[in-house]
């Protein structure tokens, strides 16, 4: 993929752009939740 | 270095009044204990990120593991997937929340402080203060080496005089604006940091003619791979090494989970959680976390292993012998020589930044573990700004001493010495004082305990990287390690950890099995 031939290099690379959208995607998601007066 | 030094002292000139000025701004805001120890809890979303992160983030990350993707290549990204998933997910999701929430309910303002008042322990918060006082500033002394070295080469100041300056520039603006200062000071650095490197990654890819082909590029030179890394397990720079060979061992064990999951146990990260003032803070710090590290730690692997490229296209040689054999030359040799010259300051600030930041943060922690929680504590005081500082002052005399007095050999294995100490101390009382209801002290101190003696015999009997320059084996029995392969390389948290975790959860059954009885007796009489 992308120039590189071994899968453990690639599937590395998913995971840390794949990780990174979780914590974009979590982020936004929970935004405004956890606020101190709603007691989360 | 080749770029006008005018230029560059300007730049730093600009840099440095912008640190000023947010020293300042920290000083202002800064009126009790609490201001300088946990920033008043009062600090937004978007600078813990950035401040958490340029913590996290060291000179030696950017250029120390950037150069070593470029000696043992693209493996090194499975540090960067769990610098995201467990360093910022899993730290700021489960972990930062939980120690927000206790942190705020008990009033605890610093590490060792938190770890006491969850088990009302005051062995927990001394034995924590005591490693954080023995263990941190020998990763202190390396950044501040690290910084030195690099202030020197590239403003082409004294090495006397760039440790000391730096030490004193770092140390006045902790001292003078303590945590609000320190991560403002920090966010600013962290998104030069971010700004810096991103045009790195984007310029490497167009140097070398777009993303496949740089990859390609770097796939065909596998047969240029040096002898000795060969046998060692090495088979190119966009494979793993051999499962099981020795450099596998070295990059799964030490750099991958070592570096990886110690972050989840360090004081100053930690800390970190507690200055926020709601969870929706966290929740917004983790949209910029996720990102940052990528760019930091995902930008360095990458355009490390790239540079042999680029220097194979433009001298015919790898990376590591164009940087003359040394792997922490190889990012600043490539920066030098392939990034224009207005890019080469921004990217000695950036790892100017890096060493900042962490630096600031380390004496922080040091300073107000030793005055709030060693010193108020032992003579049953109220904490106060002032022993607090006195006690980041006395700290960095403590670290610079150490940076003149300790071998290169060890310094250099300092940053994944501490973040093992670390997480084979804390990790699993600090899981387990989160979440249990019913924390067992007996079961954290056994814990804490196994995990700081085991952590220790392994580094000084086995673990070869550092019973080699440690020389304790070597004077007590006459040879550096004293096991076979391949234990020499397993690294001394993957044995530490686990067996802190199983004493933490042998005892706590046997606590647990001994009170039932108790209990139910006392239940019957009743």
């Amino acid at each position: 993929m992308l120039g590189i031939a071994d899968p453990q290099i690639w599937i590395g690379y998913l995971l840390a752009v794949g990780l990174t959208l979780l914590c974009i995607i979590y982020g936004a998601i929970n935004w405004n939740k956890g606020d101190e007066n709603d007691g989360s | 270095m080749a770029v006008n030094t005018l230029v560059l002292s300007v730049s730093t000139a600009i840099y440095l009044a912008v640190v000023i000025v947010l020293a300042y701004v920290g000083y202002k805001k800064t009126k009790k204990a609490d201001d300088y120890l946990i920033a008043g809890r009062s600090i937004s979303p978007i600078i813990l990120a950035l401040s958490y992160g340029a913590t996290f983030i060291s000179t030696s990350a950017i250029i120390g593991f950037g150069g070593l993707a470029g000696y043992m290549g693209m493996g090194l990204i499975w540090l960067t997937v769990l610098n995201i998933g467990i360093g910022i997910f899993i730290a700021f999701v489960f972990f930062g929340k939980k120690t927000r929430e206790i942190g705020h309910k008990l009033g605890a303002v610093t590490f060792p402080d938190l770890m006491g008042k969850i088990y009302k322990s005051e062995f927990l918060r001394n034995a924590s203060g005591l490693i954080i006082i023995v263990g941190m500033p020998l990763y202190t002394a390396a950044i501040l080496i690290g910084g030195a070295r690099f202030i020197e080469t590239t403003l082409s100041v004294p090495y006397n005089t760039a440790l000391i300056g730096f030490a004193i520039v770092v140390v006045a603006y902790v001292i003078i604006g303590g945590l609000i200062a320190v991560m403002y000071t920090d966010a600013m650095q962290g998104t030069l940091m971010a700004i810096g490197m991103s045009i790195l990654l984007v310029l490497t890819y167009i140097k070398l003619g777009g993303v496949s082909e740089a990859h390609s590029a770097l796939t065909s030179l596998s047969h240029l791979t040096p002898s000795s890394l060969a046998s060692a397990g090495q088979v190119g720079w966009t494979s793993m090494p051999s499962l099981g060979s020795p450099l596998w061992y070295t990059l799964v064990t030490t750099i991958i989970l070592g570096v990886g999951i110690g972050v989840l146990a360090q004081p100053q990260l930690i800390v970190r959680f507690m200055t926020v003032k709601d969870n929706r803070s966290l929740n917004r710090a983790v949209l910029v976390g996720g990102p940052f590290i990528i760019l930091m730690t995902g930008v360095a692997f990458t355009v490390g292993a790239l540079t042999n490229v680029y220097f194979q296209n433009t001298t015919g040689q790898i990376a590591i012998e164009a940087a003359g054999g040394n792997i922490d030359s190889i990012m600043p040799t490539y920066i030098n020589a392939a990034m224009p010259d207005i890019l080469i300051v921004l990217l000695m600030l950036v790892l100017l930044s890096a060493a900042m930041s962490t630096l600031s943060s380390l004496l922080h922690t040091m300073g107000s573990t030793l005055g709030h929680d060693l010193w108020h504590k032992a003579n049953n005081k109220e904490a106060s700004l002032r022993t607090s500082q006195k006690g980041t002052l006395l700290m960095m005399i403590v670290s610079v001493l150490l940076a003149y007095m300790l071998p290169i050999s060890i310094i250099a294995r300092a940053t994944a010495m501490f973040m093992g100490l670390c997480a084979s101390a804390f990790l699993p009382s600090f899981v387990m004082g989160l979440y249990s209801k019913n924390p067992s002290k007996t079961a954290a101190k056994t814990s804490l305990i196994t995990g700081a003696v085991v952590w220790f015999a392994w580094t000084a009997f086995v673990h070869i990287k550092e019973s080699g320059p440690l020389g304790i084996s070597q004077a007590l029995f006459g040879k550096a390690t004293l096991l076979d392969m391949p234990w020499p390389v397993v690294d001394p948290l993957m044995l530490a950890l686990p067996l802190s975790t199983a004493a933490l959860v042998v005892v706590w059954l046997l606590e647990r099995k001994r009170i039932a009885p108790q209990t139910k007796e006392s239940m019957d009489a009743n």
